[in-house]
């Protein structure tokens, strides 16, 4: 792949488990460990009741009031949006002259499912339509673009937990192509009860805080939240006298083509996103960093990522921070992508929470604690559903 | 910007199955039309629906496999088999190659799966919830079953943005080819008439009043719902084998002011279904235009801009129009392009609310 042009990230904004500001989950991804930072746990989810028996502790996002006229999802996609756009410097009235275009990834924020609403229907009731209205008016992209008016293409992506990084390099192309001034890009999920089932169903949620690398790693916790980067073009950034907090390199994907819900074995997709994202970035393997893995603490995936990562990228210090976070799904791409940007421009990459022990069937071992960056462009991968691998090469800004 | 090509077409809705049928419904302005029943606090109510069959996926996929593949699947796997086949593809160059691209646009996703993963929680508990109906209910299902069926490495993407899905994964489709990321995209747009869909539909909108989809008439409201699947198979230009068209422009965004339509005499095809929310948006923004519009043969449904295309490129492909099948054509202010006019360019325009919109223009 030649055309891949290098994009500037002039903003940013976070909200997750660790913090509701990019600057709130770099203190947080820095504040200790699960032994001496209680806050740094997964805990039982409070939004919503099951009956499992037992019970599997999530990440939520404390004290971020849902908003009645669209879903949590979309709300907290707005929160990230309002953060970057702020990080850019850009107001309503600067905006309104660019033609700026909106591209988010989400998992359940595209889902026509409203659990109340259809247990009144199956009861026989004809349900107030209010629940569905509210998921047919808060499309992620359509949201962010509606409440700030903007003009440009409107995409949301729904690819599993790939969708994110997927948004983002769509629209990285899109400034590339000349399509916008400006994309908002990133990716948005709340913590859904029925989501929550589901991956209980699949024998993949851990009941424990999740081990990401871990030898005896049981499976994921679920997280939510939302991040957002603010792509310009040089030309935008050149007028605005802006500096970059980062630039996005290279983006890689590829499909395993292989089974909806394990990874290929041997990592065939994620070898190929990576290649593909070094190769247009103009990177080799032992200029990284630090990469930010997927990580999600199941053992098909960390198996399969750990074998690719021993593999195609030697040496290379490595973590997951979803030992913070949790798998925020649809968001997950977006707020790894952030965190690794702002660990780039930090110059120290956070310690992978939650690992012990060394699983010999991998051959690496993550990142035991936080630690100072030699160098100057880092990764993040997301490996979702679907057998999609998605890659991002990130870059450190000009910002002073 | 590069050069697109559309070499390939597969179909499967409520006209019937493949580029054939739909060229026969195109030419004789008949599609037939089925029904769909719902459950209502009053009783079951029935009212009629463009419903696809997905009967000949066994042409392509093992019955073993099928079993437990959801009805969204099959729609998407059968267009997509059909138009890999059309391209000349099927079994050969092309498939088992990294260079082919999937993108699937859908403006609900799965909804029978999705309403079927809430029953087993619903009816039976959480620590019942299905498995096999939470992964078949994600939005990106389809494309992976796809992806698994024809061996496709490449990028591997689903889009939802109801209404403008498939203008969005044509444009996601043009930046791949741009980049050089993949050689070909298999994209496609499914959509299902589930029985949570029709339902909505039921409430929202009531029984449909009229026998025929009146879509260009502005005031009423017509639409009579559907569902189906259509995909093509992208290229960049240029290619050796014969084509069906050449994508020329793509864009969506939200209207300001008059559309980037350009020279008047290019025919519109139009995606006014019906929706009487819609009606007069069309009509402004296809006032000065020459329009055709054939939603009346596979009904209102978000996929069903990717049939207008599949029309569009069969009427550049021939070189002349075909009639829309709106008898009345009461009071819209385009002209409309009737059998035989000779068409060299066309555009495809799609409308949507708060302002949305997207146009692809065409030329053979």
């Amino acid at each position: 792949m030649s055309n891949f042009k290098p994009v500037a990230i002039t903003g940013m904004g976070c909200i997750c488990s660790v913090g509701s500001s990019v600057d709130a989950c770099m203190t947080g991804l820095f504040s200790g460990t699960r032994e001496t930072n209680l806050a740094l746990n997964p805990k039982p989810p409070t939004r919503f009741k099951t009956d499992h028996s037992v019970k599997c502790p999530v990440f939520e996002v404390r004290g971020f009031a849902d908003v009645d006229r669209m879903l949590r999802t979309s709300a907290l996609g707005l929160h990230a949006a309002r953060e970057a756009i702020a990080d850019a410097g850009l107001d309503q009235k600067r905006l309104s002259t660019l033609r700026v275009g909106v591209c988010m990834g989400t998992t359940v924020g595209c889902a026509i499912n409203d659990e109340s609403f259809c247990r009144a229907y199956r009861a026989g009731e004809d349900p107030d339509l209010a629940p569905m209205d509210r998921i047919l008016n808060s499309n992620p992209a359509a949201v962010i673009a509606q409440a700030f008016g903007f003009r440009g293409p409107c995409q949301t992506v729904v690819n599993a937990c790939s969708s994110s990084t997927d948004a983002i390099g769509l629209g990285a192309a899109w400034l590339a192509s000349g399509l916008c001034d400006m994309v908002v890009s990133g990716g948005a999920d709340e913590l859904s009860r029925i989501t929550f089932d589901g991956f209980i169903s699949l024998k993949i949620a851990s009941s424990e805080p999740c081990k990401p690398f871990d030898l005896n790693r049981r499976g994921l916790n679920l997280g939510e939240g939302a991040a957002v980067v603010i792509l310009e073009s040089e030309e935008s950034r050149k007028k605005r006298k802006r500096r970059a907090r980062s630039f996005l390199l290279g983006y890689g994907s590829a499909c395993d083509a292989y089974h909806q819900t394990a990874p290929h074995p041997e990592g065939a997709g994620l070898k190929r996103a990576i290649a593909e994202a070094l190769a247009c970035s103009g990177t080799r393997a032992g200029d990284l960093a630090f990469v930010n893995a997927h990580g999600t603490g199941t053992p098909d995936n960390d198996r399969t990522e750990g074998k690719v990562l021993a593999e195609t990228l030697p040496g290379v210090p490595f973590m997951s921070t979803k030992g913070f976070t949790g798998h925020t799904l649809g968001a997950a791409g977006a707020i790894e992508a952030v965190f690794t940007a702002a660990c780039l421009e930090a110059g120290k990459a956070p310690a992978n929470i939650g690992f012990q022990i060394p699983d010999p069937e991998m051959g690496v071992v993550p990142t035991t604690d936080a630690m100072p960056l030699r160098g100057a462009t880092a990764m993040s991968q997301s490996l979702a559903f679907g057998g999609n691998n998605s890659v991002v090469v990130l870059g450190k800004g000009d910002r002073p | 910007m590069t050069r697109i090509t559309v070499q390939g077409i597969g179909v499967v809705g409520g006209f019937g199955t493949g580029i054939g049928d739909l060229a026969k419904a195109l030419t004789t302005g008949q599609s037939p039309r089925s029904a769909i029943t719902v459950a209502t606090r009053q009783g079951p109510v029935e009212f009629p629906a463009f419903r696809a069959e997905t009967g000949p996926l066994k042409d392509f996929v093992p019955s073993r496999a099928l079993r437990r593949m959801d009805h969204f699947t099959k729609m998407g796997l059968l267009a997509a088999n059909l138009a890999l086949r059309d391209a000349g593809m099927a079994n050969s160059e092309g498939v088992n190659h990294p260079g082919l691209g999937v993108i699937v646009a859908s403006g609900y996703g799965a909804t029978a799966t999705t309403f079927a993963h809430l029953d087993s929680i619903i009816n039976d508990g959480d620590a019942c919830a299905s498995p096999t109906h939470f992964t078949n209910s994600l939005h990106n299902a389809c494309a992976a079953n796809l992806a698994i069926g024809i061996g496709a490495t490449g990028p591997c993407l689903t889009v939802s943005q109801f209404d403008l899905s498939v203008p969005a994964a044509l444009l996601t489709a043009q930046q791949w080819l741009n980049e050089g990321r993949v050689e070909r995209v298999l994209l496609g747009a499914v959509d299902e008439l589930s029985e949570l869909m029709a339902y909505l539909w039921f409430r929202k909108r009531g029984r449909p009043a009229h026998e025929t989809m009146e879509p260009l008439c502005t005031k009423a409201e017509t639409a009579i719902p559907g569902e189906g699947a259509a995909f093509f198979v992208l290229s960049r230009v240029p290619e050796d084998r014969a084509c069906y068209c050449e994508l020329d422009h793509i864009s969506t965004g939200r209207v300001e002011g008059r559309l980037p339509i350009g020279k008047e005499g290019v025919p519109l095809v139009l995606s006014a279904d019906g929706r009487k929310e819609l009606g007069a948006a069309y009509a402004a923004a296809a006032r000065f235009s020459f329009v055709a519009c054939f939603t009346p043969l596979y009904g209102s449904t978000p996929m069903s801009p990717a049939f207008d295309l599949a029309a569009t490129s069969l009427m550049l492909k021939e070189r002349h129009a075909f009639d829309s099948p709106d008898p009345f054509n009461r009071d819209f202010p385009g002209v409309v392009v009737k059998t035989g006019d000779p068409i060299e360019r066309a555009g495809l325009l799609t409308l949507a609310e708060q302002d949305g919109y997207g146009l692809v223009k065409l030329k053979p």
